[in-house]
Formats: structure tokens, sequence, C-alpha cells
């Protein structure tokens, strides 16, 4: 999905809560994802008692139960963490850097970019592990925002309208080129059904583990450049006036958040609501303040990740819907009524 | 075909088209002899009753009726591609029969309608999903005679219709007199395992999301339920069939139930690529049956006409011999 | 962006009441862009994998020919040729419509979600329902006017503002996205193969029938387009400037979102829906023309010759025959980046 909307709409007139309210907010925040997490370990397609749980985590043994806790939920529940919050961070910083309420990592090419790598290495390549797709998907999403970047540098350095256009363009060239070697080879076709719909089942830690440094870095970056993102809402003019290179915040803004939302694509395939949807709650509640909004974002994103994810494990039992797949069902409906309320949809 | 889940067939099509088949066998008997060209004889289909020669002699496939029709012993002069896997699967000569097919393009609805017409044709036959053959219907049929059927065709009713219509009833024959002579031997040779044996069959495919699997009741396995009278689970009537529903790895611990597991493996005995990843895990490595050698890897090459099927039914026979007695 | 311009050299036609100012360079533009197609149009009746000299060619379509060659000539290659000029021509005008009334570069009705929503009535169609053509067809049609209509009345709050519209759309289009992508993967391959084929917008197997029936509807609905083309103009310079010009802005906006999604859904109908051509080919008109906004007939013209070239390109030189829809989004994309980068270099 792309977001199309360029245009800006007129400036939010947000209440801003004090101080206060939003350290209250975020711990609230945080309690919530502790629940989750456990939540998470919990619930899954098997009833399997909470003492059992306990014991597998605390004291294994080869008990056929105890593999369920450690061998899938475990892994999902640390993807869905590591995924929701890189996705959360990354629409934040996408939002933030193109002063685009609208604007979502996947308008950089992310996802096409990945989707297109891994449909070549699966059609062409032959490769079939999901473990392999991995660094594919990772490389495709670098390469392409890399060349987003560039495509969408002018003399003045790099214009954000530009870059988007440049993701959107891009996008569709590499998306007709998956489709048709995905329409005539339909190996890579049935392969790529499940990737694309995005889901942190079956992902073992081993898939996890490689990408999180890349996670970390990516946070350190995006709080580094919130400041001058925060100064450049204003407008180009004015954040120059105030010391701030805007060259050198977009360049990083967007090696952060290609890492964040490369890296969550690697792991979980495309999910496209949770970068465009996380901000925009985050800045209803805590007003226009990047930091703050970066890290409600972090919290915020692996909530609607994780809770989505349970929901689909138990929805559809003895089968699960993938985590991408309800995801747009439980934000489309907050968007829309977000959409609805006077102006909150303003940066 | 046999990375794909396959719909069961409506029994009343197949019924219908047995019907029709012979009628339409016995108004053709009887002029064996002298040159056959120009001469026709009606079949039925879900396209309809169709017009075809006796003895066609430029035969075109598209879609799923390739493989079936090279595995009765005929010649297409054009095909639609058929993916990588499935060409591995299938003897070296009809390999080659296949490959001296002109290519038409990737699928049915992709085919290129001006290359089938230059291949003057004198009989096309179809098998694939409803939807795109209305639009193709008219233009195909003024290129050739067509044969049409679409996904739900019963496999057995299938082949007889292709032989009936592709002038193979011979080879047909003989491949259906090897199936009746292995299902008896397996049901004398395994009666007691037969009876008494609750066995479940899972599968994985390419397009299974990651970390899941299904308890497959379609494809080969069918064979084993309706026509040896092996006991495996299966939807109730009227339902999806139960491999439409994956399941996540976590429900394997659940598979203690049943005494014996059967799953897919390829020629050389070891497990499909895409089942792979479930005997990793180590809830699969856990549960009794597999412990005690009562999980049994079964070679299915596909399910659409007899060749793979009785490849099928060698597999199943051998690893039935390997079953431990019940203690 | 506004469309006041003075200086330019400006061809008035009176006729009565109508009074149409067309500037030069469109004309030229249009021109120039109908030779184009035309000359695709005989070379795309020339070409195919059956070797068919010229004269066969002619004489087939002057009725010269009989069986094989008549079949292929005025049956297959030629609804095909009509059915790629007219069917571009109307996504070229519906995306115009849409770019103008919701003010956005980026517009177009797969924005309000009919895309999407005319996919999964396809897909139920073809996978839950393995319905025949027919049912397919009314299933897209169906899901498209059903989720348009949904987005439409989700978005209204005392009136409809282009921006909400398009949020609610967002949201909308991807829900339907997730479920088309969940109904894809629960499928059997070739029942998916299928689905996804059609998704991607094809003429392959497109007949007379379809042509003439969803031509007449197109005729009609870009005589609409066409006649609406002076409120859409107000409406561009916003809601309160056309009030004051005695726009009824409501119900205009909604007469102009009706014809820009039935000019969509004809098309979907009778192939599927063809990607990317409503987005780009206003675009690329309006920078070929050089006019300040959107204008219906350049995009119109621009829309026919690149669903012509792409249907030529898919047909013939992708090394299997694709879906024209894969090859419009490439061909698109890439001449509008090609479009825009020099544009922003030049501006910059």
């Amino acid at each position: 999905m792309t977001a199309l909307a360029l245009r800006r709409d007129g400036p939010g007139t947000v209440k801003v809560p004090g101080p206060r309210r939003r350290l209250i907010g975020l711990v609230v925040a945080l309690v919530a994802l502790l629940v989750l997490l456990v939540l998470s370990v919990m619930i899954g397609s098997t009833a399997i008692a909470p003492s059992v749980v306990w014991d597998a985590l605390f004291r294994p043994s080869a008990d056929i139960d105890q593999f369920a806790i450690r061998d899938y939920r475990l892994p999902r529940t640390v993807a869905g963490l590591a995924v929701g919050a890189a996705l959360g961070l990354s629409g934040a910083l996408m939002q933030a850097l193109t002063r685009n309420p609208l604007a979502e990592p996947g308008i950089l090419g992310v996802n096409a970019g990945a989707s297109f790598a891994v449909t070549v290495a699966v059609g062409l390549l032959g490769v079939r592990d999901i473990g392999d797709y991995m660094w594919f998907a990772f490389a495709g999403a670098l390469v392409v925002t890399i060349m987003v970047l560039a495509l969408g540098s002018t003399r003045q350095g790099q214009s954000p309208v530009a870059m988007v256009l440049a993701g959107i363009c891009i996008g569709a060239v590499l998306g007709g080129a998956r489709e048709a070697l995905q329409l005539t080879n339909p190996e890579a076709f049935d392969a790529m059904r499940s990737w694309n719909a995005g889901s942190i089942l079956g992902r073992p830690l081993e898939i996890v583990w490689p990408i999180l440094p890349f996670f970390a870095v990516a946070i350190v970056l995006a709080f580094a450049v919130a400041g001058p993102l925060n100064a450049m809402a204003l407008g180009d003019e004015l954040a120059v006036a105030q010391g701030v290179r805007l060259a050198r915040t977009r360049v990083l803004a967007v090696i952060a958040l290609t890492l964040l939302a490369g890296g969550a694509t690697a792991i979980a395939g495309p999910i496209a609501f949770v970068g465009l949807m996380v901000p925009h709650v985050a800045r209803w509640i805590v007003g226009p303040h990047q930091r703050w909004i970066f890290a409600y974002s972090v919290l915020l994103g692996p909530i609607l990740l994780l809770a989505s994810d349970i929901l689909g494990r138990v929805v559809m039992h003895p089968s699960e819907v993938p985590v991408g797949v309800v995801t747009a069902f439980v934000g489309a409906p907050v968007l829309i009524a977000l959409a609805r309320r006077k102006r909150a949809s303003g940066l | 075909m046999t990375t794909t889940p396959r719909r069961r067939g409506s029994a009343a099509a197949a019924v219908l088209l047995s019907a029709a088949l012979v009628l339409a066998a016995c108004g053709s008997d009887g002029d064996a002899a002298g040159d056959k060209a120009g001469e026709t004889h009606s079949v039925t289909a879900d396209n309809g009753t169709i017009e075809v020669p006796v003895d066609p002699q430029r035969v075109v496939t598209i879609g799923n009726t390739t493989l079936p029709f090279i595995d009765m012993g005929g010649e297409p002069v054009g095909v639609t591609d058929v993916s990588a896997s499935e060409l591995g699967l299938i003897p070296e000569d009809q390999r080659t029969t296949f490959e001296a097919g002109t290519s038409l393009g990737a699928s049915a609805d992709q085919i290129d309608l001006e290359q089938l017409a230059g291949l003057e044709p004198d009989l096309i036959l179809a098998q694939f999903p409803e939807s795109e053959f209305e639009p193709l219907e008219k233009q195909l049929g003024s290129i050739a005679p067509t044969v049409f059927w679409g996904l739900g065709t019963e496999w057995k009713a299938f082949a007889d219709g292709l032989a009936q219509a592709g002038n193979l009833t011979d080879g047909l024959g003989e491949q259906k007199a090897e199936f009746e002579d292995k299902i008896t031997r397996i049901q004398e040779t395994y009666g007691e395992i037969i009876d008494d044996t609750s066995f479940v069959n899972l599968d994985r495919w390419a397009s299974s999301d990651p970390g899941t699997f299904s308890i497959a009741d379609f494809g080969c396995v069918e064979i084993a339920q309706d026509d040896i009278g092996m006991d495996f689970p299966r939807a109730a009537e009227g339902e999806d069939p139960l491999g439409w529903t994956s399941l996540p790895f976590e429900q394997l611990a659940e598979l203690s139930e049943y005494d014996v597991i059967t799953y897919p493996v390829d020629a050389e005995g070891r497990p499909t690529e895409p089942f792979a990843p479930v005997v990793e895990t180590n809830t699969w490595k856990a549960l009794p049956a597999v412990g005690s050698g009562r999980a049994l890897g079964v070679f299915c090459p596909g399910n659409n006409s007899y060749g793979p099927v009785l490849q099928y039914l060698d597999s199943l026979d051998a690893a039935l011999a390997t079953l431990p007695a019940k203690e | 962006m506004s469309a006041v311009d003075f200086g330019r050299r400006v061809l008035v036609l009176r006729r009565r009441r109508i009074a149409v100012r067309l500037e030069r360079r469109s004309v030229l533009v249009c021109t120039a862009l109908a030779v184009a197609a035309a000359g695709l149009a005989v070379l795309a009746l020339m070409t195919g994998s059956y070797q068919l000299s010229a004269g066969q060619v002619v004489s087939a379509l002057t009725g010269g020919e009989t069986g094989l060659v008549h079949d292929i000539v005025v049956e297959w290659r030629l609804p095909r040729v009509v059915a790629a000029l007219v069917f571009g021509a109307a996504l070229g005008v519906s995306g115009a419509v849409f770019q103008s009334l919701l003010r956005n570069p980026l517009a177009d009705p797969g924005l309000i979600g009919f895309s999407q929503g005319s996919y999964t009535g396809a897909l139920v169609v073809i996978l839950v329902v393995n319905g025949s053509y027919l049912q397919l067809v009314g299933g897209a049609l169906l899901g498209g006017m059903a989720t348009a209509v949904a987005v439409y009345l989700l978005a209204y709050r005392r009136g409809v503002q282009g921006f909400r519209l398009i949020v609610v759309g967002i949201g909308v289009s991807a829900t339907l996205e997730s479920l088309n992508i969940w109904l894809i993967l629960k499928a059997e391959l070739e029942q998916a193969m299928a689905a996804a084929a059609w998704g991607a917008g094809s003429l392959n197997g497109v007949s007379w029938n379809q042509v003439v029936l969803g031509g007449s509807c197109i005729a009609v609905l870009l005589l609409l387009a066409g006649m609406s083309s002076r409120p859409m103009r107000q409406l561009e310079l916003g809601d309160d400037a056309a009030a004051s010009q005695g726009v009824r802005v409501s119900p205009a906006r909604l007469g102009l979102i009706v014809v820009g999604v039935a000019l969509t859904a004809t098309v979907t109908a009778a192939s599927g829906p063809i990607a990317f051509i409503s987005l780009v080919a206003p675009q690329i008109g309006r920078r070929l023309a050089r006019t300040g906004g959107i204008t219906l007939a350049p995009a119109a013209f621009v829309g026919a010759l690149l669903c012509l070239a792409a249907d030529y390109v898919a047909q013939h030189v992708a090394p299997t025959p694709l879906p024209v829809g894969m090859i419009t989004v490439m061909l698109g994309g890439g001449y509008l980046g090609y479009l825009l980068f020099t544009e922003a270099r030049r501006r910059l």
C-alpha cells in the first residue's frame, strides 16, 4: 500500500498534555506491553497450563508441551516485540521526515525492494528457506532506499517530496517486474504467497538475533535526530536559523528508518499498517514532540503487533491468521475514527 | 500437482461424466478398420458434448491435462508450462515428450492463441479454473474441438475422459488393470493393519505459512482411504477438506492420539523440501509414533493420473512393510 | 497550481452557446498522440505469433478473408486493439477527474478503495464460490462499488472533504488488501494464479461483445465527464470559490466521483483492474501539454496510447505473454519518474 497524499493539511490544534501526563501515559503503555508479552507466551492454539509455561521457562525438560513454549511462543514474542517497535519507530521517522501524516516506510520503496529481492531469490535462485529470505529482503530494502535517496537528491539536498515520488516510481516498476516474475513462475508465486501476508509465526530466534544490532543502531540514530526533526517541522528555513543541518539530518533519518523497516520486513515480511497508524496514535496522545512521539511509537508498535498476533492465534482456531492480515483489521477502524475527528490528522 | 492441495471431485459430476462416456463409447464402436482420419465421435466433458476426431493427430494440452495425457502415452504438439518440481517427478522419456511440445505460455490465462492456432491442432484438451475458460471458450473452439474439465473433476473420471477424447484407451486399460492388482495385493498383505490402525497423514506445501503444517485429506491419501480402506481422519460431509487448514507447529503435540503418521517424502525417501522443517522440530522428535518407527514417509508424485498413483502405491506398500508389530 | 494563465495562444471556437477554449499546444499534443496511437494500432494489427502478410491483414479488414485469418484479424486482434485504446482513455479520464477533485497529483479511483474492493469481489467469486465468468464480473463490480460507497459514507461528516476521503480510503483499502492477500494464501495454486492474473488486468480473450458493451458505457461516461469539466475546474479553486461562482459543491463532487468510479468500473468489468494508467496518464498529459491544471483530453489520449503500447509490449516484446497491467505499471511508473526528475532538476 502506498500513502498517496503529499499535500499537508492545516496544522493540527491538538491539545498538548503536560510532561507529567506524558510520562504517566508512557508508564501505562509500558505496563500494557509487559502484560501483552506475558499473554503472548501464555496464549496459543493449544491449551498449555500456566505451570507448564513456568517450567518451560525456568525448569526446562524434554516434555513435549515445553517445546511449544520455548520453540514457538517465545521466539514469536521476541519477534513481535522487535518488529513492532521497529515498524512503529520507522513510521514516526518517515512522517517527521516528509512532514506528511500519510507517509509510511513502504513508500520509500522498502517493501517493494524487499519483495522484489525475495521474489528473485525464490524464483530465479531457488531459495526456499525463510532464514535465507531474510538477507535478500534486508539487502533489497537497503539498495532500493539508497536508490530513492540518490534519485530524490537535488542540488540543494534531499527533498522529501522528490524522495517520496522516487519511492513510488521505483516501487511501481519493481512491483510490476515482481508480479511478472511471479505469474510466469508458479513455484515462486506459491512460495511467496505466505511471505506476502506478513507473519511472525515460524521465525526461530536465529532469524531475529542478527537483526537486533541494526535495530539498536537505528534507535540511537532516531533519537539523535529527533531534536533537529522537531525544528524542521516548522519549516526548513526556521530550522536552518536554529543551526539544524538539513542534509545530514535527512540522511541519518533515512538510514535509521531503512534499517528499522528493512529489518522488520526481513523478519516478518511486509506488514504495511503498523508504521502508518502507530505514529498517529502517538501524536494524538503527546502532541508534536518528536522525541515523545518516537518513545511512544517504540511502545505502541509492539502493543498493536502483539495484540493482533494473539488475536490471530485464537480467532480462527485451530488455524491462525497471519499477523500482517490482522493488523489492518485492528488498525483501520482506529485510523478511520481518527480521520473523522476534526483535524486529528494534522502534524 | 503433488505440491498443490487439490479439491475433491464432485461425485455427481463424475457419475454424469462416466455415464456420458459409456454412451459416447458405444456410439463410436465398430469401425476400427481403415483410415480414421476425418471421422469423429462425441465426448462429454464440463463444456458439454463435443465432436472430436476419432484418431486425433495434433493434440494441444492446456493446464492440468498435459502430464496425465503424456502419462497415458500421448504426445502433445503444444503444451502450457509445467513447474520444474513437477517435471522432476516424471520419468525421463515423459519429460522428453513434454519438451518436444511447443510451449504456448505460462498458464491458460496467458496462452498465446495465435501461436496455438499456428500449430494447427485437431484437438485441444484443457483443465484449468472454470472462471478462465468462459472468455476463452469461443476462441479455442474456433481453432479446434476443445474438451474442457474444471478443477473439481475426480481423477479417475478425468483419466477416463482424457483417454476417450485423446484416443489413448489402450494405455489407460493397462494402467487400470495394474492399479486394481496393486490395491488387491496391499489389502491382502496388510489386512490386519488396515483394519485396526488409526493413521494420520501430514503434509506441508511451498505455500504453507512458515511454522505450520496440515492434516492432509486430499491427494494420494484419498486412494489409501477410499480404494484401500485405511483409516485416516477426514472432513465431515459438506465441510472444507481438513488439509485447507494450516495448523501451527505447537499442535504437532496433539498427534500423539494416532497410531501411525504418514508424511511426504521424495523419490529417495527424504522428507520433501516443504515438509523438512516439520521433521526438524523438537515436538516432532518427541512424538511417540516417531520414536517407535511408526512415522512412515510415502512418495506421492501426483494424483491426477494412473502412472504416478501406481508409484504411490509401491511406496505405500514398502512403507507398510517396515511397520513394527503392535505391542 | 491554478489554471489561470495569460499570454498563451488560445483557440476559441464559438458555436451558439458553446464556447470551447482550446489551448493550441493541447490541440497539437492531442493530435500527435492520436497519430502515434493510430500508427501503433496498425503495427499491433500486423504483429502476432501467427504470421500474416500486410495484404492478408488488409483483405481481412475489408472482408476479403474467411476462416482462421478472418478470425485472427477481425475477431482477436482488432477488438483487442480497440479495447486497449478505449479502456486506456477511460482510465486516463477517470484519473484526471479524481486528481482534479482531490487536488492531489497522486489520486486515482483506487484511492477510495475501488480497485481493492473489486479485487476482493472477484477473489470471492473465483476462490470461494468457484463461479462463472459472468459472476466474476458481477462480483468485481459489486465489490468495487460497495467499497467506494462505504468509503464515501465513512468519510461523510457534514459534507465530504478531500483529505478525509483519502485517509478513510487508505484505511479501507489496507483492510481489503489484507483480506485479499489472505484469500490468495488460502486458495489452491491454480485458482490463486488465475485470480492474481485477473487482478493484474489482462486484455487476453477480449471479444467484440465486451468492447461494444464497455465501449458504449464509456462513450456516455466520457460525454458526462466532458460536460462537467467546467464545475470541475471551479472546484479546483476551492469549495468556497466554486460556491461563489454558483457551483453546488456537494452534488457536483458526488457526480464527478460517480463518473470517475463508473469509468474505472467499466474497464475493470471487461479486463480486470489495469493499474497505474489512471494515476500517471493525467500527470503525463499535463506535462506534455504544459497546462497548469489537470485537463481531460490529454489524459484520455495519453491513457489510450499508454494502454495500447503496454499491451503491445506485454504480448509481443515480453519473453512470454503477460497481463497488460504489469507492463502499464512498469512503463507508466518509469516514464512518470523520468518526467518528475527532469522537471525537478529544471526547477531547482
